[in-house]
């Protein structure tokens, strides 16, 4: 087996894993009918907050994805509380200037402890090295990334279970039409607090595994970029299934890095490509019409 | 499956063990193909040239992460004992690199370095006095 | 101590004229289209671009980079308008604005195609030292950004309320559907209203790449995120607000700077931002028309 192929396949599908944690936790906030340009602060979080147990106190790695966990939905949840009133451009660019400020609270961190001889920590914007306890316990990186797509496979199946449930249709009836849900006796607010504390213990479990397949961390890693990437996949995927934001990172990063040819030129292929696809989909490849289609033919 | 399972139900009473630290450095050229560079790897083990260890390189971007894929590649013993050879073929444009490098063999380590690639080649990346975001 | 205060608000009314015209422009096509343009940054970027291979390859003279800059900038901001915002007129705002976050890449990748290196020497408009009135020191690149400004403002306003061109945007503002009946051509008014804040854009982004005699492919989301900040901080969809809007976001990060450092700059103006957004004093959404902000 050559080492170079596997290696770079493994990798590929690993970055793809990683980023379908922050596209599927802007589409669950998406579902609620809220467009957040912020996620990438709740990955940071959990990259940071899982980074620093594991790496300075000792802590397994799956006691670490809890605590992680736990921090993304407190973050988001918090910031959830004042953006509950917004909408549409509003609440964008309020979890975009949440973002950008956690982003600079973690270039204003300094927290270093000695272990084993070691200076580890976050140290501001030099960042956050050896995170190295997956490296450590001897996981490959094959087997890591079995981890990590069993589970991502979890979550999903967890979004198929509420996408029929009760909860699912509460959901889309926020997204799509706040008033009359709130008239139905739904309580809007409870809900939306609901989504927001899942979609940042999401996007932080993406965060804690990512921090552990680097091995570094740096504020930089946390900017707009990748937040608006993770909501664009969401959208382009297409609304319809978790399927969808996960067909979005799946377009970008994988079918294109595996399409070397366009070399320099991959990222005006892609982006050509997505605005003409909106023209003929606006709401993205899966959207409602085309699931509700596919679920009434297979069932 | 079961077997990572196994491993993490093992590892939750442990701590991760002291391993002894590699260091390394890079000395890259410009191989005049866009975002190609010859580099040669300088690898040192308690201050003692580390020879006969399995190298593979790749990078990221820190400003991108997880987009860019740059295909791994085996590094080659070089002219003296803890050096290593190996072209890099960087994704898409010069600037801050994160060089990735996996030691098996002898040695089982992983080591990030930061680079700055040009056309000239590559220098360390000093964090100091970074310059304003424009 | 007195003159520190007056100097950091000179320099923070001077890159507030910088973000003003940003803002001026995304508020030109937010408040006519209502849609978010997320590559109008991208695209003045690319201008900057065009300019500085152009000066590289040519060594021309400041007046012709100048036209080189807003001509690419129109250009660019006609091919955002062609493929993202004229297909989605009557459609969905989201999908224009993720199509103009595909051109955004798309444009950050032709820069750095055009010109690989992480940052090129612009050249400066005037090689001499600052201009000093007693303690106060004032760059010619100030000066000329000041200046912009002063004259772009009552040029907008004399276009909006003083030519028939300014009534139809008006009409299309605030009535498109009667715009369209009285036979307004509204596709039109927005190919135009583009081309102006594409120029605006451009103008602004000539002058603030001269001020830092340099470019950068960060040139693109730096202009994106202070034309944003700005535009909503005056209150989203008020040109005046736009404006005013630039201003005080330029002095406040010049104070900011001063007194806490670069990185407590930025996260005063976001925390601002965000701090206003969630108490929405009326001034703010006092001039948004009825239609909502999405």
């Amino acid at each position: 087996m050559d080492v170079r192929v596997d290696d770079y396949t493994i990798g590929v599908l690993t970055n793809v894993a990683l980023f379908s944690f922050v596209a599927l936790s802007a589409y669950l906030l998406l579902l609620a009918g809220e467009m957040s340009f912020g996620q990438q602060a709740f990955f940071g979080v959990g990259a940071y907050a899982g980074g620093m147990l594991t790496a300075m106190f000792g802590w397994p790695l799956p006691a670490a994805m809890l605590a992680a966990m736990a921090a993304g939905a407190a973050a988001q949840f918090l910031v959830g509380l004042p953006t509950l009133r917004m909408r549409g451009l509003y609440f964008a660019m309020a979890t975009l200037a949440a973002a950008e400020m956690a982003r600079i609270l973690f270039e204003l961190l300094h927290f270093q402890r000695t272990v084993d001889g070691d200076t580890v920590g976050p140290d501001g914007t030099q960042g956050f090295r050896s995170i190295r306890w997956v490296f450590e316990a001897g996981i490959e990186p094959a087997e890591y990334l079995a981890l990590i797509v069993t589970l991502l496979a979890f979550v999903i199946a967890g979004f198929g279970l509420v996408e029929r449930s009760r909860l699912g249709a509460t959901l889309r009836m926020i997204g799509e039409d706040p008033e009359l849900a709130a008239s139905l006796g739904i309580d809007v607010d409870r809900v939306k607090l609901g989504v927001a504390a899942a979609a940042g213990a999401l996007a932080a479990l993406g965060g804690v595994l990512y921090a552990h397949h680097n091995t570094y961390i740096e504020p930089r890693n946390f900017d707009i970029m990748l937040g608006v990437h993770s909501l664009v996949y969401a959208l382009i995927g297409g609304l319809g299934t978790a399927a969808g934001p996960l067909l979005g990172v799946l377009l970008d990063i994988g079918a294109l890095e595996g399409s070397r040819v366009f070399e320099s030129y991959r990222m005006t292929v892609f982006g050509g490509l997505v605005a003409v696809l909106l023209i003929f989909r606006p709401r993205g490849l899966l959207d409602e019409r085309v699931v509700h289609w596919l679920r009434s033919r297979f069932s | 499956m079961a077997k990572v399972a196994l491993f993490l139900m093992l590892s939750l009473c442990s701590l991760p063990s002291l391993a002894q630290r590699v260091q390394g450095d890079l000395a890259c050229t410009f191989t005049g193909t866009d975002f190609v560079y010859d580099c040669v790897i300088g690898l040192k083990r308690s201050g003692a040239p580390l020879a006969g260890a399995s190298v593979t390189v790749s990078a990221d971007m820190p400003s991108h992460p997880m987009v860019h894929n740059v295909r791994p590649v085996k590094a080659k013993p070089g002219k003296n004992p803890g050096e290593y050879l190996a072209r890099l073929a960087l994704d898409v444009h010069f600037g801050e690199w994160a060089v990735k490098l996996r030691l098996a063999g002898p040695v089982r380590d992983q080591l990030i370095l930061h680079y700055d690639f040009d056309e000239k080649g590559a220098r360390p990346v000093t964090r100091g006095g970074r310059p304003p975001r424009k | 101590m007195l003159v520190d205060l007056v100097q950091n608000t000179l320099d923070g009314l001077t890159f507030g004229a910088g973000y003003a015209l940003l803002a001026l422009g995304f508020t030109l096509i937010f408040g006519v289209l209502r849609r978010v343009n997320l590559s109008y940054g991208p695209s003045i970027m690319l201008g900057c671009y065009a300019a500085t291979w152009v000066s590289l390859a040519f060594h021309s003279n400041l007046f012709f980079l100048l036209i080189v800059t807003v001509a690419a900038t129109i250009l660019a901001g006609a091919y955002v308008e062609r493929l993202c915002f004229a297909p989605h007129r009557g459609g969905s705002a989201i999908a224009a604005m993720v199509a103009s976050f595909a051109l955004w890449m798309q444009f950050e990748e032709l820069a750095t195609v055009l010109l690989p290196r992480h940052l090129y020497s612009f050249p400066a408009l005037y090689q001499g030292g600052p201009l000093t009135f007693g303690p106060l020191f004032l760059r010619l690149e100030a000066l000329a950004m000041l200046a912009t400004a002063a004259i772009v403002c009552p040029l907008m306003w004399w276009t909006l309320y003083r030519t028939r061109f300014g009534l139809a945007v008006r009409a299309v503002v605030s009535q498109p559907v009667a715009a369209e009946l009285a036979g307004i051509g509204v596709a039109r008014i927005f190919v135009l209203v583009f081309a102006l804040a594409s120029a605006i854009g451009g103008l602004a982004g000539y002058l603030i790449a001269a001020s830092h005699e340099q470019v950068t492919p960060m040139l693109g989301m730096w202009s994106t995120l202070k034309g944003l900040l700005a535009m909503m901080l005056g209150g989203l969809g008020s040109l005046p607000g736009a404006v005013l809007g630039g201003l005080a976001l330029g002095v406040l990060e010049a104070h900011s700077q001063w007194f806490f450092g670069p990185q407590m700059r930025d996260l005063i103006a976001y925390l601002l931002l965000f701090v206003l957004l969630a108490v929405n004093p009326r001034w703010m959404s006092a001039w948004t028309t009825t239609r909502s902000a999405s």
